[in-house]
């Protein structure tokens, strides 16, 4: 069997088939709802970060264009849910395209200018003169829109998009390409990879899969700010999930996600007051003991993880 | 025959006969989220306190009464920490609703994180206690699941401000306006409200600057310079506390005087910020007057005195402020108490309706409680004032717009 064909059947079916199912167990849809939701954002910084070693601080950039893509899509061209998520892809999309130049820098130096471009679209978009455009400070109210249900069935489409994409670069030439790319550009120019352009293809698809989440984020909270939507920690949580399991690889941003954030959410309905403690012990211990995440347990032995 | 006027006598029996009411809980448990730290800590610690500080007084008594029992029920807070972080908010929110089921469900302080509390309680059909979220695009005819408890809506709370400034500012020779503001929500709108009612009013004043900055500024130097250049007779100056320190302390710095100035926090965050921009910083700054110094005539909890003696007992190390927002979080539980007092069972639409009953009938510490059909807060107005110093170089409040309130004449121009 194609190991692509064994990835889909073995990790992204029972995922999808597990959250399709839970929301029937478990009553805090919003709490399945943004596990998805972290899924999401954690592939996506798998695609950046993962396979072309791009650090993106201000991730949330595309993930807030997408939810305020979605919202103008519903204000001002009356456009159906569904319409509007393709279109708060696309603004994502459109963000990830301005921001090519930023791939010319590396390191450090990328990954605080993205941060610095995430705040300048949030600024853009927060602006008071566009009021009649993004409604800037004040806040939209999308009723007209409003169905929780749909929006979590959207996510999970958008789920399965995000783990094909990662499935396809895990499995294809291109993928191969883009860690060559990742791991010594010089080297992989040499060999016939086009550099620049597989850059810009991941940087892309990076951004489509966060302004799709930020799409059907919008669907489901209906009444947000952009600070709701830029807020930092959506970049920090993705990246700390995807950190933890282990990037480029299918599996570890998963394991991240379900495992950082379920004991986020345990601590913060068990213990709030040691919150910041415990969670900022668990990261220490990542980065002290794990800096190759989770999946390095594994990988440590020489196996292979997908 | 017999069985027909036995039935009749049951039936009679039955009607003549009051309704009993259903078993009372162990306990009425109330959900909220607070901030201990991050952005909004600062508003939120203060509101949260003051509302487990009416839970441990009420539990004391031996709990609320609940008309729906006709007897005192014990009432049970539970709060989670959201840390100021409006994802985990939303999560919080839908964790209190769908697996702690409480009876009633309370905001978070401020619009940011009362935002996903919105949609929530409109989808799980919760009627949603709106502690301090002023944000107008909460608030629409075809939501019932809300109302605002403790501040004006932003979209009419400057009014006072406006008005003196169209009314009385032309006699005392205030011509020329300067609008600065923080983009977020709460400032933006107020910055709204005012050049509306400006715009509206007809007065020869004009508003020659109008800038929006970012929340997160923290360095208005070059600002200042700016307005300056302007030569305004007046400065308006909108922001949350963290702005209004920077901006005041800017001033100072930078040594200008400007004739007439305003700022939101000097009034109602007045311990925090005197603390930080000192005394001197502060003088014959014009604010919101507190409901803390206007003694307003209540009907329902603790006067003024009482409140805050409670508080400096039972926060006797100062760590939480007492201002504005401890007194909004006081009458957040003031209209919890009465609504339970009146409404007839915990259906959240009448609790709805049971709230609602309360518009303009409750006078609490905070002043009358109103709200209009959208579940907007429209009482609760505060006055326009001046920080004038008193004979021991302390800041008193001097309130001077609306007249019928005021207590002593504006110092114009700032000396």
């Amino acid at each position: 069997m194609p190991s692509a064909i064994r990835h889909l059947l073995f990790i992204v079916v029972p995922l999808l088939v597990v959250f399709a199912i839970l929301p029937g167990v478990y009553e805090n849809h919003l709490m399945l709802f943004n596990f998805v939701v972290f899924l999401i954002l954690a592939q996506g910084v798998n695609v950046i970060y993962g396979f072309t070693g791009y650090l993106p601080f201000g991730y949330v950039g595309f993930f807030g264009s997408g939810a305020y893509g979605f919202a103008m899509m519903v204000m001002h061209a009356h456009a159906s849910a569904p319409v509007a998520v393709i279109a708060a892809g696309l603004a994502g999309m459109l963000i990830g395209l301005l921001l090519t130049p930023l791939l010319r820098l590396s390191g450090a130096y990328f990954a605080i200018a993205n941060l610095a471009s995430s705040l300048a679209v949030l600024h853009f978009v927060a602006n008071p003169a566009l009021e009649d455009i993004t409604r800037g400070p004040y806040g939209v109210s999308l009723t007209a829109t409003f169905n929780p249900e749909a929006a979590y069935w959207a996510a999970l489409v958008v789920l399965a998009l995000t783990l094909g994409v990662v499935v396809y670069l895990k499995n294809s030439r291109f993928g191969l390409a883009l860690q060559a790319v990742r791991e010594d550009p010089v080297s992989a120019g040499m060999a016939g990879v086009n550099v620049v352009r597989m850059r810009v293809a991941a940087w892309l698809a990076s951004a489509l899969i966060a302004g799709l989440a930020g799409g059907v984020y919008a669907w489901y909270v209906s009444v947000f700010f952009p600070d709701n939507v830029f807020s930092g920690t959506f970049s920090i949580f993705a990246i700390v999930f995807a950190l933890f399991g282990g990037v480029a690889t299918i599996i570890g941003p998963i394991v991240g996600v379900l495992i950082l954030y379920g004991v986020y959410n345990l601590i913060g309905f068990t213990t709030p007051q040691y919150f910041q403690l415990i969670y900022g012990l668990l990261i220490m211990g990542l980065v002290l003991f794990l800096p190759a995440g989770l999946v390095s347990l594994v990988t440590r032995r020489g196996r292979h993880v997908p | 025959m017999i069985g027909r006027m036995a039935a009749a006598f049951a039936a009679g029996l039955m009607l003549a006969t009051p309704v009993l009411a259903a078993d009372p809980p162990a306990e009425i448990k109330i959900g909220t989220l607070y901030a201990s730290s991050g952005r909004y800590a600062s508003i939120s610690m203060p509101v949260h306190s003051a509302l487990k500080l009416w839970v441990e007084q009420k539990n004391a008594e031996g709990g609320v009464y609940v008309k729906a029992f006709d007897k005192k029920v014990p009432i049970k807070l539970v709060a989670y920490d959201d840390q100021s972080n409006t994802a985990t908010a939303s999560t919080l929110y839908n964790q209190l609703i769908t697996q702690d089921k409480v009876d009633l469900l309370v905001a978070d302080s401020g619009s940011v994180l009362t935002a996903p509390a919105v949609a929530i309680a409109r989808d799980h059909k919760m009627f949603l206690f709106d502690q301090t979220g002023t944000g107008a695009s909460f608030f629409s005819k075809d939501n019932p699941y809300i109302a605002l408890m403790a501040d004006p809506v932003s979209t009419i709370w400057p009014k006072p401000v406006a008005d003196f400034l169209t009314h009385d500012g032309p006699a005392l020779g205030i011509k020329k306006i300067a609008l600065l503001y923080s983009t977020n929500e709460f400032t933006g709108t107020q910055a709204n409200a005012v050049r509306k009612f400006i715009k509206e009013s007809g007065a020869p004043v004009e508003i020659v600057y109008d800038q929006g900055v970012p929340t997160e500024t923290t360095n208005y130097t070059v600002i200042i310079n700016n307005i300056r250049a302007k030569k305004p007779d007046a400065v308006i100056h909108l922001g949350y506390a963290p702005n209004d320190i920077a901006f005041l302390r800017n001033v100072n710095e930078v040594g200008v005087k400007f004739k007439w100035m305003f700022s939101i926090y000097a009034g109602l965050e007045t311990e925090l910020l005197e603390k930080n921009v000192g005394v001197k910083g502060l003088q014959y700054v014009y604010t919101y007057v507190p409901p803390s110094e206007l003694d307003y005539p209540v009907n329902f909890g603790m006067k003024m005195p009482e409140f805050r003696a409670l508080w400096n007992k039972t926060f006797p190390d100062g760590k939480v402020e007492f201002g504005f927002n401890a007194v909004a979080g006081y009458t957040t539980a003031l209209v919890i108490e009465k609504t339970l007092s009146v409404a007839t069972s915990l259906d959240q639409m009448e609790l709805r309706r049971a709230v609602f009953s309360l518009s303009g009938q409750l006078k609490t510490l905070d002043g009358t409680f109103a709200l209009d059909e959208t579940g907007g807060q429209i009482g609760e107005l505060t006055p326009l004032g001046q920080l004038v110093p008193n004979e021991h170089g302390h800041l008193k409040f001097v309130a001077v717009y609306p007249h019928e309130v005021a207590t002593g004449k504006p110092v114009y121009p700032r000396p």
